[in-house]
């Protein structure tokens, strides 16, 4: 009985989105501490950022005729705490994933592939940069709203359009899908192309 | 003709340690039955676990190859690779490299999620195999509330998982006391015999030598000696 080929009749190696999107889920919901304090870090930069942004918005509708634009300092202020955000990140994956070498090279002896690995970790940067931006946005829309209402009364926040609002849900929640899963990448790579003695021989 | 499910020839895998060269494994040239409980001794650092890591694809080899059916797997791509360890070869660690935060049943049906097994077939199947294994009462708990011969016997039914023809054991028995020893190589043997699994463990343990169909004694990365037992 035997089987010559080695890409067998029937038998198949994969890791379908669906199976990675469980499993993704699965790792968060374990190891939900980790998960929180990467979200909470997503969602702080993300709600400095969007609590200056709505500011700006809610200013600018009710004096309208005045016409608030960013300042330049503000400007950097976001870019600023969305690179330091990033650097947070960037080490926070660094640490969580080296700490699942042996659990990669387990998995790698039974079959994963690069990409199954790479899969595995990018769905779940997806997921935290989604719940991220969204919990951030959150955030920095109540506390600018609370900020301004107390500055002009709470009247102020009926000139808030709608439409602006979920424009800049849209946009915030891009950027921190964006900023989860680059900073992801670089850590998820070093790790998805080790072969599976090398991850097995850490002990951490 | 006998038939060999694994074969090497002048297998040599170097290391480059601190400027100097080791030799971990130096022209090895073994061949191994198909269906046969092989055990490949020697002491710490003689190059077991190496010769472990190159039969099962884990590692490549500085020179030399290494075939399974007759197939040299340097050759494979990393699909191919994958492959072959989803589904030919079952391994079994000294650590039993269990995944710390997935109970006992997920652990089993890991292998099974990347050999397309739809999940109620994956749940079902791993539950029988730990019934199988004795551990009907454990599924849900996980490898840090499980013994070690609990873990170990885990770690076999996961193994087996994908139906290989090959297991592959690196010091199986190595943390393990006496009497959990004893009962894992058991369970080996019974697979052997059973299924008509190939066993190759890598121990330095005397009460899987004694079961053993072939034993290759190796010392400095060397075959010293091959010794066939039982002609079974």
């Amino acid at each position: 009985m035997k089987r010559k080929s080695f890409r067998g009749g029937g038998e198949r190696v994969e890791f379908p989105f669906r199976e990675a999107f469980w499993m993704s889920v699965e790792q968060i919901r374990k190891r939900l501490k980790r998960s929180i304090i990467v979200v909470g870090s997503i969602a702080l930069g993300i709600s400095l950022l969007t609590h200056l942004e709505m500011t700006n918005v809610i200013l600018a509708t009710y004096m309208s005729s005045m016409g608030t634009t960013m300042e330049a300092y503000q400007f950097w202020l976001i870019i600023v705490s969305l690179f330091v955000c990033g650097i947070g990140l960037i080490n926070a994956n660094l640490i969580a994933i080296y700490e699942r070498y042996r659990e990669i090279g387990t998995m790698k002896c039974l079959g994963a592939m690069d990409q199954h690995v790479m899969k595995l970790f990018l769905i779940e940067s997806l997921i935290f940069g989604l719940v991220g931006g969204v919990l951030g946005f959150s955030f920095g829309t109540i506390t600018a709203m609370a900020s301004s209402s107390v500055q002009l009364g709470i009247n102020v926040l009926g000139f808030t359009p709608l439409e602006a609002i979920l424009r800049y849900l849209a946009i915030t929640t891009g950027l921190s899908v964006l900023l989860s899963v680059v900073s992801t990448v670089y850590p998820a790579w070093r790790a998805a192309r080790l072969n599976p003695v090398e991850a097995l021989r850490h002990n951490v | 003709m006998t038939d060999y499910i694994v074969e090497t020839q002048s297998l040599t895998r170097h290391y480059e340690v601190g400027g100097f060269t080791v030799k971990a494994l130096d022209d090895v040239n073994i061949q191994i039955v198909r269906g046969e409980y092989n055990s490949i001794v020697g002491p710490s650092g003689s190059g077991k676990t190496t010769l472990f890591n190159m039969i099962g694809g884990l590692d490549r080899p500085t020179k030399g190859q290494v075939f399974i059916d007759e197939i040299d797997i340097a050759k494979l791509d990393a699909y191919e690779l994958a492959w072959l360890r989803c589904h030919r070869v079952g391994y079994i660690f000294q650590t039993f490299n269990l995944i710390p935060v997935l109970t006992a049943q997920e652990n089993v049906a890991l292998p099974m999620i990347f050999a397309g097994i739809p999940r109620d077939k994956r749940e079902k199947r791993s539950v029988e195999m730990l019934e199988k294994m004795g551990l009907g009462e454990r599924l849900h708990h996980r490898p840090m509330e499980l013994s070690a011969g609990q873990q170990q016997r885990v770690a076999i039914a996961r193994a087996l998982a994908n139906d290989p023809d090959i297991i592959l054991a690196d010091e199986p028995t190595g943390n393990l006391d006496l009497n959990t020893g004893l009962e894992i190589i058991n369970i080996l043997r019974e697979l052997n015999q059973e299924r008509g699994v190939t066993v190759i463990a890598a121990t330095h343990d005397m009460k899987i030598i004694d079961v053993s169909d072939a034993i290759f004694w190796v010392r400095d990365g060397k075959i010293e000696r091959a010794e066939r037992r039982n002609s079974s």
